[in-house]
């Protein structure tokens, strides 16, 4: 049996901390491994791998909040950070959120998708979550939610983007998520088309769903390019119904 | 590709059941590029409109997701109107009613569209 690796907090050897304080982990030593990854963050602060050590080792001592503060600085220090969006998804899992399980490991598999670990957990959510919380609500205030709801100022109500996006963010995409909303309902007017349903907006690695709310209110439901569009329409649906009962309780 | 292959395109895509009409426009200014024949609307109409919400729609993937759309599906309780993106400035156009299989249009439209080089 060899000797403990010996814990050096204040002076980690360029990015070895990163190995050190994950074997650390794997072991148990979860104290002794929170310090490295400390101390490695003191000096590497926008490194986003030793956010995700400290997340996992956060997880491990059952600090989910501390896990998910870690991984959330990870996703500010690299938007597709596979590690983070695993351990997001984990944390989500284990509270039974499966909804923002399947958030996470979509944007995931976005980043890695060849992987099969990713691919298994996505459809092991995916097969979780209509039994057990048929009528989630979704959470609304959030900015990781990827549901985004604003005024017909593009004014943001309340909501984000998605995971890893900031407030400025959902702010700018409020303003011009109105613009598109408003030429929607002049397209469909001038095309005597009826009144606008929805409108799908597909990139290579998004989607997103505009859809009217109620008066001056429209919702942006926003998901990863893996997300399939009839999927993405049934998640907006259920979102509009949360959506009018936020505003019934806000007026 | 000739202007020939791309009103053939456009048949194509009017043949589908329920398809009203069917154009190629130039979302840089909303002009027809080529339109087969459209029902009750003027097609320089659907261009205009359909230029103006793909560059919305653009404004907002951009803010959004750092990248732009690929297609715009406008959904009303009267019909649809489908927009691909081909080789840019153009895309691809169909309106179309309710009675309109969208998968099936979805999929003819997103083909032809990369086609249009």
């Amino acid at each position: 049996m060899t000797d403990p690796p010996t814990v050096s907090p204040t002076r980690p050897q360029g990015l070895a901390f990163l190995e050190l304080g994950e074997r650390l982990r794997q072991r148990g030593q979860l104290e002794a491994a929170a310090m490295v990854a400390t101390a490695g963050l003191a000096h590497y602060p926008a490194l986003a791998d030793a956010h995700d050590l400290l997340g996992r080792i956060r997880a491990d001592q059952g600090e989910d909040a501390g896990a998910i503060a870690a991984w959330h600085a990870a996703l500010e220090c690299d938007q597709g950070h596979v590690g983070a969006l695993k351990g997001l998804a984990f944390v989500a899992f284990r509270a039974r959120d499966f909804s923002a399980a399947e958030r996470y490991l979509e944007l995931a598999v976005g980043e890695s998708p060849h992987d099969p670990s990713l691919l298994a957990a996505l459809d092991r959510v995916r097969a979780t979550q209509p039994a057990a919380t048929p009528d989630a609500a979704p959470a609304l205030a959030d900015l990781s939610s990827g549901l985004l709801l604003f005024d017909a100022q593009g004014m943001r109500l309340t909501g984000g983007v998605g995971p890893g996006t900031s407030a400025d963010t959902a702010d700018a995409a409020s303003a011009e998520g109105a613009g598109l909303a408003r030429e929607a309902s002049r397209v469909t007017r001038l095309l005597g088309l009826g009144e606008w349903q929805y409108l799908l907006v597909e990139g290579t690695e998004f989607r997103f769903a505009v859809l009217p709310i109620a008066d001056g209110a429209t919702l942006l439901v926003s998901r990863p390019g893996t997300t399939p569009s009839g999927r993405l329409l049934a998640m907006a649906s259920r979102a509009g119904i949360a959506a009018r009962h936020w505003l019934e309780r806000l007026t | 590709m000739s202007l020939e292959r791309w009103q053939q395109i456009l048949r194509e895509i009017t043949g589908v059941p329920g398809v009203r009409g069917a154009l190629i426009v130039s979302a840089e200014d909303g002009l027809v590029v080529a339109e087969s024949a459209m029902e009750h609307v003027a097609t320089s109409d659907v261009a205009a409109l359909a230029a103006a919400l793909v560059v919305r729609a653009r404004q907002t993937a951009h803010v959004a997701h750092g990248a732009p759309p690929r297609s715009v599906h406008l959904a009303a309780s009267g019909g649809v109107l489908l927009a691909m993106a081909g080789p840019d400035p153009l895309w691809l156009v169909a309106l179309a009613d309710s009675r309109a299989e969208l998968g099936r249009l979805r999929v003819l439209l997103g083909d032809f569209a990369v086609s249009l080089a």
